[in-house]
């Protein structure tokens, strides 16, 4: 045997020993994808489940959210993906659309239970292509030392549109920003916390068809008016406004120069340890008088790709993760199921308001051009906020721009 | 049958990786830049597309503010420095070493400080201005449209002229000492020396120092990216952060192709016409 024969034969070895042990690892054993801070409790409800179900194996590999939706879109269609992964709402849609998981309407059990809102993130062409487990919304938070001391009452935060205006205000006056809205930072800050008050006010970005940038509506104009005045016309945020995101918001906040900002439960904590003086309060977000409060849904889902190599066991998996009492066990915020929030760790004062803005929780617009026609919006608003148009001129300008993309 | 020659076999290796390295992913924006997302050609559709974007024609006039103002600064202070860094002095070497650390450190961690210490609130450009009161308010330099081009450049100039104050040191290093005694026993004056001996000798490393400068500030992102995005209201957006979005934030790959495509072309005329000038002037040695 020359030496290449014999290299060559060892490789063909290697090979099938290879293809061996990938072929053996299919059978009862699953790979699950969840994003690092699920791992705790990932790995609890892993040796619960591996009782009840001895002949599943799940392989847990943990993901880091920074870089997370390329490397899925790498996985998904290279062929070799896992059976779990954990995913963000807004993405499903699109891999639904490009055929890139599977439908799972005979895993949902209880759809009544669901959140409407974040069933309907994850349904395309009357199909489920993933399962909610997660959901959150943002609210405002507010520092009740400050309305004491500036002789308003913490226990009622305003409630309409023109309360917020004088609240904030008021506020301003004893000595603090207000209301801090964001500027700066990654686009979704921004759309996370505007885009709700153009749907407070009866606008939109798209038109429900989907065809139609409707963002230079009147109702949508006074909505972006409204709330970019709060930098613009009143100053009752702060003078870095364009340069803040929610982190910087936050920051302002625990060094107690914003009274008032928007943001999720997910601040509370850090607030909590960074400066344990500020007695935090939570209000639902302030809606025009008559209308009642919005707010997007952000959260996560499971979806089982069309490669994976065993989608059954997959799916016994999320049948019994997606059990009221393992779903509220497992999320980060709040359950996608109405009936795990009645576990006892939800039973607390300070999420209150933030799971009562859970009903009013709309999905984000999916188009595969979702991304720039978000930057065009987010540009709108930077031109208001740095002075160089008014809101009609720079919503027109977005509008013009968003219906370019929906025309290509 | 005519052998190979020797000399190309050897460098055969080499060739190949670079050709994987570098001919293949400038051949393939090329192909991505005339199809869709599916790979279907589709002709100039993209160049349409990225051209008719009310952002592309901003992003380039921003990027002819950056490149200029980061240039001339940058080669003017780093020569500056180069002089002053030749003289003779007590604790030269020292004052060397430190004079180069903006430009060993890595660009992200200056991007990131540099954003902190301009920062309207927490700033301390800003708190150094109002605290002895300088100025009564704080001055918003990262959201004023007057000044946050300007300080997005003074940014690079910071990080970049030592570089060129190094470059140039060696040139100057190189000039016999006869030249200069020669004019002292004329009575040159030090400002006579500077023009007449010291600036022609070191200009060839100018020449070269400059495109290389022109080449980096053409493809910069690290420092508006990690500080601005190109905001706000992409008063800071230059060309090759524009590119970076279309494709790795929007995942338009075959509209960022075609822009990469575009800005290429761009980038080659005005380093051609740049080597062209200076060549005909007969001062660079091909």
């Amino acid at each position: 045997m020359t030496q290449i024969q014999r290299f060559a034969s060892r490789l063909a070895f290697g090979a099938s020993a290879l293809a061996f042990i990938t072929t053996t690892a299919s059978a009862g054993e699953i790979t699950w994808w969840t994003p690092n801070f699920n791992e705790a409790r990932a790995r609890e409800l892993l040796t619960r489940f591996q009782t009840e179900h001895p002949d599943v194996t799940v392989n847990l590999e943990i993901t880091t959210t920074n870089g997370l939706p390329e490397r899925i879109l790498t996985t998904l269609q290279s062929g070799a993906a896992p059976d779990l992964i954990d995913v963000q709402h807004p993405w499903v849609n699109n891999y639904a659309q490009n055929g890139l998981v599977i439908p799972l309407d005979d895993v949902l059990e209880a759809r009544e239970d669901y959140n409407e809102a974040a069933l309907d993130y994850v349904t395309w062409d009357d199909q489920l292509w993933g399962i909610p487990y997660r959901i959150e919304a943002i609210a405002v938070l507010y520092n009740r030392g400050h309305f004491a001391a500036a002789g308003l009452d913490p226990d009622s935060p305003p409630k309409t549109w023109d309360e917020l205006l004088t609240t904030a205000r008021t506020l301003t006056e004893a000595g603090h920003s207000g209301f801090a809205i964001t500027g700066g930072g990654e686009v979704g800050n921004t759309i996370f916390r505007s885009l709700p008050f153009v749907w407070m006010n009866g606008g939109d970005l798209l038109s429900e068809d989907g065809t139609t940038a409707v963002i230079n509506s009147p109702e949508a104009v006074e909505a972006v008016k409204f709330w970019t005045d709060m930098y613009v016309e009143h100053g009752v945020s702060p003078t870095s406004t364009l340069e803040n995101d929610g982190t910087a918001n936050r920051r302002l906040f625990i060094a107690d120069q914003v009274s008032m900002y928007q943001s999720g439960q997910f601040d509370i904590a850090s607030i909590q340890t960074e400066n344990p003086n500020i007695d935090i309060g939570a209000m639902m977000t302030p809606h025009p008088e008559g209308g009642e409060p919005a707010a997007i849904l952000g959260g996560w889902s499971w979806v089982v790709p069309t490669t994976a190599e065993n989608p059954e066991d997959a799916k016994t998996l999320i049948r019994w993760l997606a059990q009221p009492e393992n779903m509220g066990f497992f999320t980060d915020t709040f359950p996608a199921r109405t009936s795990a929030m009645e576990l006892p760790r939800f039973d607390d004062p300070m999420l209150q308001v933030f799971g009562e803005m859970l009903p009013y929780g709309r999905p984000l617009p999916t188009h595969p051009q979702y991304a720039q026609m978000a930057q065009a919006y987010f540009d709108g608003i930077q031109r208001i906020l740095i002075g160089e148009q008014t809101a009609q001129e720079a919503m027109d300008l977005a509008a013009e721009d968003i219906q370019a993309l929906l025309d290509q | 049958m005519r052998r190979l020659p020797t000399g190309l076999l050897f460098a055969l290796p080499a060739l190949i990786v670079l050709l994987a390295l570098i001919a293949y992913p400038v051949v393939y924006t090329g192909i991505l830049s005339v199809t869709d997302g599916s790979g279907a050609f589709t002709g100039t559709e993209n160049f349409r597309d990225v051209l008719s974007a009310r952002m592309t024609p901003r992003a380039f006039t921003n990027t002819l503010w950056w490149v200029g103002g980061s240039i001339i600064f940058q080669v003017i202070l780093g020569t500056a420095a180069a002089i002053l860094l030749n003289q003779e002095f007590p604790g030269r070497g020292i004052v060397r070493a430190i004079a180069v650390i903006p430009w060993v450190v890595p660009g992200i961690v200056a991007a990131t400080t540099w954003a902190w210490m301009f920062h309207t609130e927490f700033g301390i450009i800003n708190y150094m201005l109002t605290g002895p009161g300088l100025m009564d308010e704080p001055v918003g330099w990262l959201t004023n449209p007057d000044t946050v081009m300007p300080a997005m450049i003074a940014i690079n100039v910071w990080k970049l002229f030592p570089f060129v104050a190094i470059m140039v040191l060696a040139g100057l290093q190189s000039i016999p000492k006869d030249l200069y005694e020669a004019a002292r026993v004329d009575g040159a004056s030090f400002w006579e020396e500077t023009r007449y001996i010291t600036l022609p000798q070191v200009r060839p490393v100018l020449i070269a120092v400059t495109l290389l400068l022109v080449i980096w500030a053409l493809n910069h992102v690290t420092t508006i990216y990690a500080i601005t995005k190109g905001g706000p209201a992409n008063l800071t957006l230059i060309t090759p952060i524009q590119i970076f979005r279309l494709g790795f934030e929007s995942f338009q790959f075959n509209q960022a192709a075609a822009l990469s495509v575009i800005f290429f072309v761009i980038a080659m005329v005005i380093v051609a016409l740049y080597i062209r000038f200076l060549a005909s002037s007969g001062e660079v040695a091909r």
